[in-house]
């Protein structure tokens, strides 16, 4: 068996072709929105938290709720719970009054203090937001203007491990790619040996046929894995992705995710008659999954049951796990939930492939 | 063991199709015996049943003393075998193949003597698709022999090559019976099957139509000589008359020549040279040939061999 997934690996890289563009179309893809940076977060999301409502704090909130770039949320109760919506990303600032605030119009105490919490992950739209909101309270609530600062406006910088869209998508792009190459090659490839008989020519050797079925897993395996290393690679260290590193739980993940695909490479290749029909085949099920599992934007905004069906793929529960692992430091037992519905996934495809499998 | 391979009552059927219908034939160790028939006779179905890769119908199929129904993996590490159309890896070149092919065997041969058996050894670099179509034809023989087998399958070896080239397979075959193996190979060539084989099975429609060696089947038939005469004129009736006591049938392919199936009788053709001699014919052009193999089909199927 070794040799033989020796033999698989050197066939892999001689077919100089497929492997290139197994690696060259998520690397463009890299490429393209590590030069652009786009689609980090512009929305500028507040809610107000009043200590104690009073007028003073009526005004302002009916100030700041006035401003056109500013999505006004809502008037929050809870303090800690409003600062946890910025840590989930449902919320982007949280301007807090404190109970006592007065608009100081004596100029002999200090003045009272605002509480503008932000995510720290937008400076520039950061400052021109707190510019926007010290200005609008200025504005409206003063009369006359007296050269004072009325009130000042202390801005706290959350803690908060947002990772950058970039990040997101690069995690994205390896799901991607693995998932591409493992289930269009093997498609391809078995339906390729079928056709030119060598399926049959190992079936008369006394070799158990698993046996070469292994090799294949374990060859394609090994080039997930190497695709993975070239992929996050490449973001690292020339468009500058951050990612915190749980590895092992990372690559155990794609591990687990390559299997599903090959798996089901395995059943489009019983169903496909020719290696092209395979190609076709392989692509009709990788494409819709890219854009439905998420790999490039959130889907929790799909309409009907859609996003139910999107948690149900398998390169959805995939991506969850590596960017959980990745950006957000978690550890290999917090994905679970994941990595039991990717182990669910290789049982299935795994008795598919089996039971649809043919050998001519 | 005297039998290397022995057929009983054999049927595989396709849905209603019957592909093999009732087919029995032993094929004797150290032998070279062929299967004959034109296209869709049911020859490689029979081969893969025998190899395992088909499921019989019916029937009792035993390889090397093995029972394939009762132990079908018994008997895969010592048979050889060569698909129809193979064309085996593009990336890997022949040495590489024969090793692949090699791991999956207990036991085997190393590339570099197997491609010198087959003429091969220059090209032990190269891959498959840079090979003429009679070298991938010797190295899919080759790499039917990567673990050292007692029996070797061969299906249509020399299929779509030119002359030269199935002489070069058909010393190969040769030498590989010098060597001790049993051979069994399929073909629709009449003359592959009369000079290489053995002994022959002549299959057409899934049955099996006669089982003997060349020669034999070649005596048994009424006729022994095939002549082709071209006369200045067409014969009249008592010339016809005289031919008819020496010729089973004569046939008019122009005005004026003629192909004559003689007898058996042995004087049938000085009897026939004495006749146009006498009866003051005007020979032009004789031709005068042994019957051969396509006669026995004929005579046997009723059909000419269909390609």
């Amino acid at each position: 068996m070794f040799a033989l997934t020796k033999a698989n690996l050197k066939i892999m890289i001689r077919n100089r072709h497929t492997t290139f563009w197994a690696l060259f179309f998520p690397l463009m893809l890299v490429t393209v929105f590590g030069i652009f940076q786009f689609g980090d977060s512009d929305s500028a999301r507040i809610a107000i938290y009043e200590e104690n409502p009073t007028p003073s704090s009526a005004a302002i909130t009916k100030a700041i709720s006035g401003l056109d770039f500013l999505e006004f949320k809502s008037i929050e109760q809870n303090e800690l719970i409003a600062i946890d919506k910025i840590k989930n990303d449902e919320l982007d600032y949280l301007l807090s009054i404190p109970a006592q605030f007065n608009l100081n119009k004596d100029h002999e105490n200090p003045p009272d203090q605002l509480h503008l919490r932000v995510n720290p992950n937008n400076m520039e739209q950061n400052q021109l937001v707190q510019a926007a909101i010290q200005h609008s309270i200025t504005t409206s609530l003063i009369s006359e203007p007296t050269g004072l600062t009325p009130f000042s406006l202390a801005v706290e910088n959350l803690e908060i491990p947002q990772p950058r869209y970039f990040d997101v998508v690069l995690l994205g792009l390896v799901g991607l790619g693995i998932m591409t190459n493992s289930i269009i090659s093997i498609a391809v490839k078995i339906s390729t040996y079928r056709n030119q008989s060598i399926l049959k020519r190992l079936l008369v050797t006394p070799l158990p046929i698993w046996k070469y079925f292994a090799s294949e897993v374990i060859a394609h395996l090994a080039l997930a894995i190497v695709q993975a290393v070239i992929i996050l690679g490449v973001g690292i260290v020339i468009f500058g992705a951050r990612l915190s590193g749980n590895w092992a739980g990372l690559f155990i993940v794609i591990l687990l995710g390559s299997a599903v695909f090959l798996n089901i490479g395995f059943l489009m290749s019983a169903w496909a008659n020719t290696p092209s029909a395979a190609s076709g085949m392989g692509n009709a099920i990788a494409l819709p999954m890219i854009f439905l599992a998420g790999t490039f934007f959130s889907t929790a905004s799909l309409p009907w049951i859609l996003p139910y069906l999107v948690e149900a793929l398998p390169l959805t529960p995939m991506l969850s796990a590596m960017r959980e692992l990745s950006l957000e430091n978690a550890s290999i037992i917090e994905v679970w939930p994941q990595m039991l519905t990717l182990s669910g996934w290789i049982i299935v495809t795994g008795l598919a492939a089996i039971k649809f499998f043919r050998f001519n | 063991m005297d039998d290397a391979i022995r057929v009983e009552a054999l049927t595989k059927q396709f849905g209603s199709f019957t592909a093999v219908d009732d087919v029995s034939f032993h094929v004797k160790s150290g032998e070279i015996f062929g299967i004959l028939g034109p296209n869709g006779a049911g020859k490689t179905t029979t081969l893969e049943i025998i190899e395992g890769l088909q499921k019989p119908t019916l029937g009792k199929i035993s390889v090397l003393g093995v029972d394939i129904r009762r132990n079908p993996n018994g008997f895969k590490s010592r048979i050889g075998v060569q698909l129809q159309s193979s064309a085996y890896y593009d990336y890997l070149n022949l040495e590489e193949i024969l090793g692949l092919l090699g791991s999956c065997y207990p036991k085997c041969l190393s590339p570099a003597k197997l491609l010198k058996q087959v003429g091969l050894s220059e090209q032990s670099q190269k891959k498959v698709k840079q090979l003429s179509g009679g070298q991938s034809q010797r190295f899919t023989v080759a790499a039917s022999l990567v673990n050292d087998p007692e029996l070797v399958i061969l299906d249509e070896p020399t299929t779509g090559l030119d002359p030269q080239s199935r002489r070069n397979l058909w010393e190969l075959i040769n030498e590989i019976q010098r060597g001790g193996v049993t051979v069994i190979m399929t073909t629709h060539y009449m003359d592959e099957a009369q000079s290489l084989c053995n002994r022959l099975a002549i299959m057409d429609r899934g049955k099996l139509i006669a089982v003997d060696t060349p020669s034999n089947m070649i005596k048994s038939l009424k006729n022994t000589y095939t002549l082709k005469i071209e006369l200045r004129d067409p014969i009249n009736e008592d010339q016809l008359l005289s031919l008819k006591e020496s010729a089973n049938s004569i046939e008019q392919i122009t005005p004026s020549s003629y192909l004559l199936k003689l007898n058996k009788s042995p004087h049938s053709l000085d009897q026939i040279l004495q006749t146009i001699v006498n009866t003051k014919m005007h020979l032009n052009h004789l031709e005068i040939n042994p019957v051969t193999l396509e006669d026995v089909f004929l005579e046997l199927t009723g059909n000419e061999l269909r390609d």
